[in-house]
């Protein structure tokens, strides 16, 4: 295993820095998970004393700080950028997508410039048990087990309070690089209520930690917004279709631009206008169609 | 509505619905282990269904019974011809 320089989804350290990462990092995210779950019961009365905020609500924040604390472990060992929100004037009510290549993409979710975030996921993530209860409380969307007049009736209620609503369209971790089939359910949520999709690309966790690997290597993680899509644009009975398939183009597309910016076929540095050593959002750094 | 054009019409539906290749539409196909479809797109399925033939299928139990296109196929055009007698 060596390092490979100038490309920013590949590994940025050779076979050390891989072997230190996975003997700090994961003992450090063992342990970031067992405090947060015993901290959270004691946390979670003075905060609802102090802030009056439902438990669902504060839940979410709680699993965005949980979040931010995976983000601070990980981070000498993977350079986090985020792109897009401040340009796009990224903000709830919305619907986000995301594509999905890596258990820790749900993880990268706390470098949203926004914390109440309700998860649309299957049923299996609701199997861990550790998690299961907290998910619970957030009122996580199960997009298996729920009715659809539910998660319908539950998504509406969520948007008309101004909060964000979060799928993983392909329903499962891509394990060649490429978008997967988009299932609908996202893009009728959004005509039926009408909010904005913001379509939001996620590189680098497949070097992370793709699908079939058991230990994390050092990576580089870009989070993309793309410009929101409006539903009103779509209508008729293949409303969700047509939606469906636009959105899944620009992601494609912004995605292609992402992993080979050159169009060399390589991975490469992203345009320089989009440098950021950091995740606060920079100008506009991709063309999104 | 002819048999053959019952079943253009669904294979039609379900390539739009769910990004399939037509070339992939054999009637043996496995609905889950060759077209890949999961537990997700039958409820999808259903509503595709119910809007490109306007009638209700959620509630009949014999579309616990369909494995393969060729079932849809079938159960659409007994459903079709029950409705017209």
């Amino acid at each position: 295993m060596t390092a490979e320089k100038n490309t920013p989804n590949r590994p940025t350290g050779g076979c050390l820095l891989t072997t230190v990462m996975n003997l700090t990092v994961i003992p450090l995210i063992l342990m970031w998970t067992v405090l947060g779950i015993m901290l959270f019961p004691l946390i979670f009365v003075p905060w609802k004393i102090i802030t009056r905020w439902n438990a669902d609500r504060i839940m979410r924040q709680f699993v965005w700080l949980y979040g931010r604390g995976w983000v601070g472990i990980m981070a000498p060992f993977v350079r986090f950028r985020r792109n897009g929100f401040k340009t796009e004037k990224i903000k709830p009510p919305c619907i986000l997508v995301v594509n999905h290549s890596s258990f820790f993409d749900t993880y990268c979710m706390a470098l949203l410039p926004f914390s109440d975030v309700t998860f649309a996921i299957r049923a299996w993530p609701f199997k861990m048990f550790w998690y299961r209860p907290f998910m619970r409380l957030a009122r996580y969307l199960n997009v298996e087990s729920m009715e659809w007049t539910q998660i319908s009736n539950t998504a509406a209620t969520i948007i008309s309070k101004g909060g964000a609503l979060l799928f993983f369209p392909e329903g499962h971790r891509s394990r060649n690089g490429k978008l997967q089939r988009f299932y609908s359910g996202a893009f009728k949520l959004a005509i039926e209520t009408g909010a904005k999709i913001v379509p939001l690309c996620l590189t680098g966790t497949d070097e992370l930690l793709p699908p079939g690997r058991w230990w994390l290597k050092p990576a580089r993680v870009n989070l993309q917004a793309l410009a929101p899509v409006d539903p009103r644009a779509y209508r008729g009975p293949d409303a969700h279709r047509t939606m469906r398939r636009a959105v899944k183009n620009l992601m494609a597309q912004s995605l292609a631009l992402q992993r080979h910016p050159n169009g060399t076929g390589h991975p490469g540095e992203p345009p320089a206008e989009s440098r950021s050593d950091s995740i606060r959002p920079v100008n506009r750094p991709y063309p999104v169609s | 509505m002819t048999d053959a054009e019952i079943i253009a019409l669904i294979n039609i539906s379900l390539t739009e619905e769910f990004e399939l290749k037509m070339e992939d539409l054999k009637p043996e196909a496995l609905l889950f282990d060759d077209l890949e479809l999961d537990s997700l797109d039958i409820v999808d399925m259903v509503v595709v269904l119910e809007s490109a033939f306007q009638f209700k299928i959620r509630e009949e139990e014999s579309i616990r019974q369909i494995r393969t296109l060729g079932d849809i196929h079938n159960f659409v055009i007994n459903k079709k011809n029950a409705l017209l007698n």
